[in-house]
């Protein structure tokens, strides 16, 4: 079926550039913000093209110098343990829920859900007022606590749907050869699920990663994460906009080798099937 | 025989122990730091705590009153409408494209998946910021482009329906490839007979795409567009980066208005009962997931 007729052709253009429309659309804003991360804050408001050459690294060296890195450790601090906790927690609870006989099970799936669809200020508000009263205002404490409210419910959700997909004769086996639960758990469903456990966890990292609503609420300069001291460029008369270009690419960096990892897996924890 | 089933007798009861133990430390923790919160959000709704001036400890329905005849919250509830509607649409619809598109290309261009997946690894402040650059005139490639044909590019973000318009490409912009990769694990699940068998039967492409391919994304396709629209009810970063709920308070959609009334005007418990009402349209669609998802794996 080789057709080249000049209407096939048509379509085949029509759909090519339709294609590369779209590429444009996802690609050029990265290039963009590439673009002015190296421009000389001199040349930063001439267009490219006037002046293609007035580049420079000096902007990513500027920034080492500003708070910006604390946040970025901070991010890394607060994000990186209530994904471990959440981790820690939840994983059990998921094969629990996914090969248990226990009751209330669609409750559970309901109440997982509502977590994660739950508007963050709601939760923000009390936690701001408990805060300001226990003294967590500030605190990886808090920040932790606060972020274990994203990740948990979507590490239990997640590890479910995995938990799943196990076939129930791999733990029958395993009991019947006298181990405990605890050991089939570990030694024979976890390493089986291990793929999905891995997505769960990089998935709740970047949810964690991604907040700005509770750092900005409460934390103030000390324990700040990096996506509300983006914000510190900006100041009441300018924006620095080679240090925001710079700090965005300093976001983003750490996210991408998950997400190559993980992209395959966002799709089953978000819609998977959840046996109820 | 009676050995065994004896022994898998016992074993179910101990088992279910097990599971149990596996499953409180989750409840416990869910129960601190999710359901604690949330109870003290409705119990703020209905009181009268004010950050400044504290409370008089009197409960009763009088922010929920308030609400009805708010005009500001009128307001933010029809922001919100536009967002999500404009903004869940282009989603689904660039998604889709996308993925149909890279279905057909997908054996030859492993580096295109890739490639659409980075504006969903932007983190949404640093998003909202380059889209805020991007609709800023003194500095954006766009207005500097169109300047040399004399074109001179409107300011968008100082009216009403071209602050939306910013926010709706931000959020556009990061959000498609979600849409994409459920779309396209849905098409792959999809057999490709099907398309032939069109092609036999005459169809073109288009009329295949439109009554067979499109049918039968339908599932997904609803997936997509709940959990968009329900993550859209929650805009923060976009608002509070791109347009401060401006020119004006014209872009201030509900969930930013109630932060607006809770930590700038201090007024806690009137912020706590937006909130609540917010909370409990999430509620509602999510309950409809929930049961779509068991229908759907039964």
């Amino acid at each position: 079926m080789i057709d080249k007729s000049p209407e096939y052709r048509f379509k085949k253009a029509l759909g090519v550039s339709m294609m590369l429309l779209l590429v444009a659309f996802a690609a050029l804003p990265t290039l963009w913000a590439l673009i002015l991360s190296v421009r000389s804050p001199s040349a930063v408001f001439e267009p490219i093209w006037e002046s293609p050459l007035a580049l420079t690294l000096e902007n990513f060296f500027n920034i080492t110098r500003s708070d910006f890195p604390k946040a970025l450790l901070n991010s890394f601090i607060t994000a990186g343990s209530a994904t471990v906790l959440a981790m820690i927690i939840g994983v059990p609870a998921g094969f629990a829920l996914a090969k248990s006989r226990v009751s209330g099970k669609f409750i559970a799936s309901w109440v997982l859900l509502l977590l994660r669809m739950a508007p963050p200020v709601g939760f923000v508000i009390p936690l701001f007022l408990l805060y300001v009263n226990a003294g967590l205002i500030d605190t990886y404490l808090g920040l932790i606590v606060a972020y274990m409210t994203l990740t948990l419910p979507l590490v239990v959700w997640s590890m479910w749907n995995s938990f799943a997909q196990v076939p129930d004769e791999l733990i029958e086996a395993a009991l019947m050869d006298d181990a405990t639960l605890t050991q089939a758990f570990l030694l024979i469903v976890l390493p089986a699920a291990r793929p999905g456990a891995v997505a769960a966890a990089i998935l709740a990292f970047l949810v964690a990663w991604n907040d700005f609503f509770f750092s900005l609420i409460i934390t103030r300069s000390s324990t700040t994460t990096a996506p509300v001291a983006v914000m510190n460029f900006i100041s009441f008369d300018s924006v620095d906009w080679a240090s925001i270009a710079v700090a965005s690419i300093a976001l983003t960096l750490p996210i991408l080798p998950l997400m190559a990892i993980a992209n395959r897996y966002i799709v089953q924890s978000l819609s998977g099937a959840v046996k109820g | 025989m009676t050995l065994t089933s004896t022994k898998r007798l016992g074993a179910t009861y101990e088992l279910q122990r097990g599971y149990r133990r596996m499953i409180y430390p989750a409840v416990i923790a869910v129960g601190i730091f999710a359901i604690v919160p949330l109870a003290g959000m409705f119990a703020l709704a209905f009181s009268d705590y004010h950050l400044l001036r504290g409370t008089n400890w009197q409960f009763g329905f009088k922010n929920f009153a308030r609400l009805l005849s708010d005009q500001r919250l009128m307001n933010s509830i029809y922001v919100m409408s536009i967002l999500s509607f404009f903004g869940v649409a282009t989603q689904v619809i660039i998604g889709t494209a996308v993925a149909v598109g890279l279905q057909k290309i997908v054996g030859r261009w492993r580096f295109g998946r890739i490639l659409f997946l980075v504006p969903y690894a932007v983190p949404h402040v640093a998003v909202a910021l380059i889209w805020l650059s991007l609709f800023t005139p003194t500095l954006s490639p766009i207005n500097a482009f169109f300047d040399l044909f004399g074109i001179t590019v409107p300011s968008f973000l100082t009216t009403q329906g071209g602050a939306m318009f910013a926010i709706v490409m931000a959020d556009t912009w990061t959000n498609f490839p979600f849409a994409m990769l459920i779309i396209l694990a849905a098409l792959q699940g999809i057999s490709p007979d099907l398309d032939e068998a069109a092609a036999i039967d005459g169809a073109t492409r288009v009329k295949t795409f439109f009554f067979i391919t499109l049918p039968l994304l339908m599932p997904a396709l609803l997936m997509v567009t709940l959990f968009r629209f329900i993550d859209s009810l929650k805009h923060f970063p976009m608002i509070f980066v791109i347009t401060k709920g401006g020119p004006g308070r014209s872009t201030q959609a509900t969930n930013f208005y109630a932060y607006v009334q809770t930590f700038q005007n201090s007024n806690v418990a009137y912020g706590a009962a937006i909130a609540v009402t917010l909370f409990l349209m999430a509620a509602l669609i999510s309950f409809y997931v929930a049961r779509l998802n068991q229908r759907v794996s039964q």
